[in-house]
């Protein structure tokens, strides 16, 4: 009894002094912890406002998943939508990458088969957040490969709470991002480990992982890119090895002939000039691999004289084939945003529409400090700790780093590329130094944790002895190390300044990142908020009471929304592919009113939507962003449209009645400000005050010919109206009209009407019959009037 | 004998000038006119006037072609800077014209300095340079005939895109290709190349860590303080207030920035990085504890007190940020 009652405890208290044991249990929580910080952190959308999908491009991906849900795989990879892009359509299969659909679709599958009744939606609202929990899984098992498991918990933490990661990630934002950087880094941890262990079962591994990125989000091609770069330097750093030549063939292989699966990528890993780094470095790692095999067998000078012939050979193939391939067009050249990103000049001038994009703007560094704060001082302390501890692993760390803070400084949007790597770098910096100030070397506590340690440790380590010797090596080091105050010191700051970060993150979430841009709220005096839901209203209108058929004209920013709350056809959405229908929108909106017509006929317009933020001070209205359209349009007609003439002469885009006239009479314009002429907000201000621009508008009481307004909601922020029909007759508008009229109908009245005086004189009293010859010049002259 | 020969050489040679220049000044058709001036442009894409060819190529009442004045003063006294940028823009832009496939005898450009034709600058009641103006075929030049160089500036593709709204003649610029960013960076491999091979017995230096590592950590800090974004948007060095004189280093918005602010910002990060790396190797540094404790104090130091003045930075920019450290 006893016996067993001591053995028990024993277990007990070995498995309380296990390190081993502890180790993992931290571990564990840490990281469940950490996934459930960051799940928490990204549900403030949510609880301000409900359950919704944000912004533009979730609103498709809802719309494809709900979709796919509906009608099952195959008909979803057949999808020819259209209610996008009248009248062209979109095959919506082969142009969208798969992996965010058949994620969710398949979580809904696997809850629906154990019973478990939830809504779609829910389900894509919530997929970021919980993938954010699985990327700092994979950030930490990353990390534990590059330096060690302190480091890993570190960057596993960040991770889950940095803002540059939060903001593509909140609940509600339903988009490829993501779930791709859950892929990203676990592919990239994947990757090292079969660097590390040469084993092909790693590679493979990481080819699936590989795929699984693809079918998810175009940033694909940082890992086709970053990945053969790695090998490539280890090759010019001389650590070429049988394990690395294992790992890169298995992964480009199958990583080649996985990614040309999805329909969205087909050909394109083998036709285009993004691809071509892996093509050329997998020959390379051949020709390398080969020339040592045959060093075995040769002398060093024949070497020596195979070698620069081999060199020389293979690189004039390669070139010749490159260029003659580019030439002959079977490898596409780089397309426009990736070439944007190395000529940084290029989008600015060839295409605006990429310009345009707010996410393709360069970064500034207090966008780099909002997201990563004190990261972003941290990380090249990580940097310079893995150059210098170089070994294979680390040299793709560093290149991570300075490839992705490059691109990250050329466009806003790749930050998010950047951030995971930031995290592993900060976390080992900080990892290092709390491993340094965190140590606890004053001696008479080292003596009683070596005491105890030996003893639990007996049955475990059998050479006790060789353990006992290093701590009393190391003791005397101790004593020398530095004060236990300094230490202390060292650590509450440092602490502080953890925790500065994470207040920074949960402030910049809730305050930056966090509001669905579908709803918005606007704060009083008093705290007390009101919700603006305009944009919802306008859309359900439009489902309500609208044809089903019905086709809506807007800028593209809005297309996505339209077809997913309103469930009605659009001629241009967020998936700007055709930047000449894009063009011929902005030119519609961009022209008067007349012209506007013709292209809206020309087009199958029924409804144009507006959106108009005067009334409460929105800013990302239709009329700010005007310029772009203008823009846009000019690129393809720039005869119709010239920007200089939306401009005052000074040189400014104004709404007020200095601005240019071209502005103040063109659709866009009036549709904005139709009626809001009338309309005095407040008594301090005069009617038709614009509050978003701040100034009283310039053109204000004007009627709308060709177009009537449908529907305007509660705040004027969204404006809909109807393009009227071909009237029966066209009014007359010119005097001249009737005189080159009375001329000609006679003339056909004479072939139809029986008992009609022809050439009847026209006699008026008082004046001389006029001669034929003095009616026709004006009815020439009147003519180009009248035209 | 000799002398009278030459005299009445000299006589019938001054005849034949007076006798065969003197129709040509008064009564030149169009169509010689135009010849003249097809004849010049053959030599130089821009037709330098005075004021006698001036009125009579320009301003001359029956003509079917548009001409391009550039009215400037090109002569180094006169300190004309925007002059000599205006003249190469429109010297691109004439050879553009002149080389390009379309190139006919419905467009020419044109050249009147106001030391050659100050005549011309008074009687269009000029008194800034440069001017462009262009002058259509039929009629006076109207307003919008004159560019607005304050609005629209004279870079080629701008002078050529007015160009094309006034006469309806797209001109395509062609650049000289500029290949001095080639050739220094041939300069540069060739450098590296040589010191490589001068250098091939002894490679050690490649294998330098540290020289490896403050690459690196360059071009992070360079990307991290913003420079890409300075160099697509070039913004100015720094910004004087007009109404007080003072300098300010820091855009006060968060959507821009001054070059001198990514210097500031660069060298703060910098900081930073150093006080981690001192208090890194503090504790493996070799010597007395009291210099170990000293370097990892002032690593300390370097940490916060950079790190917060980098905030305090940060939250003069961005409106409304709540949280500082050491420093408002």
């Amino acid at each position: 009894m006893a016996d067993a009652d001591l053995v028990v405890r024993n277990d007990i208290r070995s498995a309380m002094w296990n390190p081993g044991g502890w180790k993992s249990l931290l571990t564990f929580f840490i990281l469940a912890l950490a996934w459930l910080a960051g799940f928490s952190a990204r549900l403030f959308a949510v609880i301000r406002f409900e359950s919704i999908i944000h912004e533009f491009d979730p609103w498709f991906n809802y719309r494809a998943t709900h979709y796919m849900v509906e009608n099952g795989f195959y008909n979803f990879l057949n999808w020819f939508d259209d209610r996008a892009w009248y009248p062209l359509g979109r095959i919506v299969g082969g142009t969208v990458y798969p992996g965010l659909m058949v994620t969710s679709g398949s979580i809904h599958w696997f809850l629906n088969l154990l019973n478990i009744p939830v809504h779609i939606r829910d389900i894509c609202v919530f997929l970021a957040p919980v993938f954010s929990g699985m990327t700092s899984m994979s950030v930490y098992l990353f990390t534990k490969e590059i330096w060690n498991p302190g480091a890993g918990l570190f960057a596993a933490c960040f991770i889950a709470i940095v803002p540059g990661y939060i903001s593509r990630s909140v609940a509600g934002s339903y988009d490829n991002e993501g779930i791709a950087i859950f892929a990203l880094m676990f592919t990239y941890y994947l990757w090292i480990k079969a660097v590390k262990t040469g084993q092909v079962f790693w590679s493979i591994c990481s080819a699936l992982s590989y795929f699984y990125m693809v079918s998810a989000w175009g940033g694909y091609v940082f890992i086709i890119n970053l990945v053969p770069l790695h090998v490539f330097v280890l090759l010019l750093m001389g650590r070429y090895s049988q394990r690395i030549y294992t790992a890169y063939t298995c992964f480009f292989i199958v990583g080649l002939i996985l990614s040309m699966q999805i329909p969205f990528v087909g050909f394109q890993p083998i036709r285009t000039s993004e691809h071509m780094a892996a093509a050329g470095v997998f020959a390379l790692l051949n020709a390398y691999a080969f020339l040592k095999y045959i060093q075995n067998f040769l002398t060093k000078s024949e070497f020596r004289y195979v070698f620069f012939a081999a060199v020389a050979i293979s690189a004039a193939i390669v070139f010749v084939a490159v260029v003659g391939l580019t030439w002959a067009g079977y490898i596409a050249p780089w397309s426009g945003r990736f070439y944007s990103l190395w000529d940084t000049g290029y989008a600015k001038i060839h295409i605006p529409i990429i310009a345009s994009v707010s996410e393709h703007q360069p970064t500034t560094w207090v966008s780099f400090f909002f997201d990563l704060h004190i990261l972003v001082c941290a990380f090249p302390v990580g940097v310079w700790y893995c150059i210098k501890n170089v070994n294979d692993e680390r040299v793709f760390v560093v290149l991570y780093a300075i490839f992705a803070s490059y691109f990250a400084g050329v466009m806003v949007r790749l930050m998010l590329t950047l951030t995971p790597v930031v995290c592993v770098l900060a976390a080992i910096a900080f990892s290092k130094t709390f491993e340094v100030y965190l140590k606890d070397d004053s001696p008479k506590q080292n003596q009683k944790n070596l005491d105890e340690n030996g003893e639990n440790k007996n049955d475990r380590l059998y050479d006790k002895v060789g353990n006992k010797k290093k701590i009393r090596d190391e003791k005397p080091k101790d004593e020398e190390g530095l004060g236990i105050n300094v230490k202390s010191i060292i650590v509450v700051a440092l602490l502080m300044m953890l925790m500065l970060f994470a207040v920074h993150c949960t402030w910049v979430t809730s305050s930056a990142y966090s509001s669905p841009s579908i709803v918005l709220a606007s704060y009083g005096q008093g705290g007390s908020r009101t919700i603006l839901d305009d944009f919802r209203e306008a859309y359900y209108w439009l489902r309500q009471n609208t044809d089903d058929k019905a086709r809506v004209m807007s800028w593209w920013d809005y297309g996505y929304q339209i077809a997913g709350m309103g469930n009605r056809t659009t001629l241009v959405d967020n998936n700007t592919w055709n930047n000449s229908h894009i063009a011929l929108v902005g030119k519609a909106m961009s022209s008067n009113e007349s012209a506007a017509y013709e292209i809206m006929r020309m087009l199958d317009v029924n409804y144009v939507l507006v959106i108009f933020g005067g009334v409460i001070g929105y800013s990302g209205d239709d009329i700010n962003k005007f310029l772009w359209m203008v823009r846009i349009a000019e690129g393809e007609h720039p005869r119709d449209i010239r920007e200089v003439d939306y401009f005052t002469p000074q040189g400014e885009f104004r709404v007020d009645a200095a601005g240019s006239k071209t502005l103040l009479n063109c659709l866009m314009y009036k549709l904005s400000y139709y009626r809001f002429g009338q309309m005095q907000l407040d008594f301090r201000s005069p009617a038709g005050f614009d509050r978003t621009r701040g100034v009283e508008i310039g053109n204000k009481n004007f009627e709308l010919t060709h177009v009537e307004e449908a529907y305007t909601t509660e705040h004027w922020l969204v404006r809909i109206y109807k393009v009227k029909d071909l009237e029966n007759r066209s009014e007359v508008k010119t005097p001249h009209r009737p005189i080159k009229k009375s001329k000609r109908k006679p003339k056909r009245q004479t072939v139809k009407k029986a008992g009609v005086i022809r050439h009847k004189p026209k006699i008026t009293k008082g004046k001389k019959i006029k001669t034929s010859s003095a009616k026709s010049t004006s009815r020439s002259s009147s003519k180009p009037s009248a035209k | 004998m000799a002398a009278y020969i030459s005299i009445t050489a000299f006589i019938f040679s001054l005849f034949i000038i007076v006798v065969f220049s003197e129709p040509k000044k008064k009564e030149e058709t169009l169509g010689d006119r135009v010849h003249q001036l097809m004849e010049w442009n053959n030599k130089k894409s821009i037709i330098r006037m005075n004021g006698e060819k001036f009125k009579q190529y320009v301003k001359a009442a029956p003509k079917n072609y548009s001409v391009v004045v550039m009215l400037t003063a090109l002569q180094p006294q006169r300190g004309c800077s925007v002059c000599k940028q205006a003249n190469d823009e429109f010297q691109i832009l004439a050879n553009s014209w002149r080389y390009s496939q379309q190139y006919s005898n419905r467009l020419f450009f044109a050249l009147v300095d106001y030391d050659e034709g100050s005549d011309i600058f008074q009687s269009m009641k000029l008194n800034t340079a440069p001017v462009f103006m262009h002058f259509p075929p039929k009629g006076k030049p109207k307003k919008g005939d004159t560019l607005d160089i304050h609005r629209i500036g004279f870079a080629a593709e701008q002078l050529a895109k007015w160009v094309g709204e006034r006469t309806d003649i797209q001109i395509r610029i062609f650049r000289p290709p500029n290949y001095s960013g080639t050739v220094a960076l041939a300069l540069l491999f060739a450098m590296i190349g040589g010191l490589l091979y001068f250098k091939r017995n002894n490679l050690e230096f490649l294998y330098n860590k540290t020289s490896w590592g403050i690459i690196a950590l360059a071009v992070i800090f360079a990307m991290t303080s913003g420079q890409m974004w300075n160099h697509i948007r070039g913004p100015p060095v720094m910004h004087r207030n007009p109404n007080t004189g003072q300098m300010h280093y820091i855009h006060g918005s968060s959507q821009g920035q001054f070059i001198m602010e990514t210097y500031i910002v660069m060298l703060l990060n910098t900081a930073v990085v150093v006080g981690f790396i001192m208090l890194n190797e503090a504790q493996t540094m070799k010597g007395d504890p009291g210099k170990k404790r000293i370097l990892s104090l002032v690593g300390l130091g370097c940490v916060t007190i950079f790190f917060s003045l980098l905030l305090s930075v940060f939250r003069s920019k961005y409106q409304g940020y709540p949280y500082s450290f050491l420093f408002k």
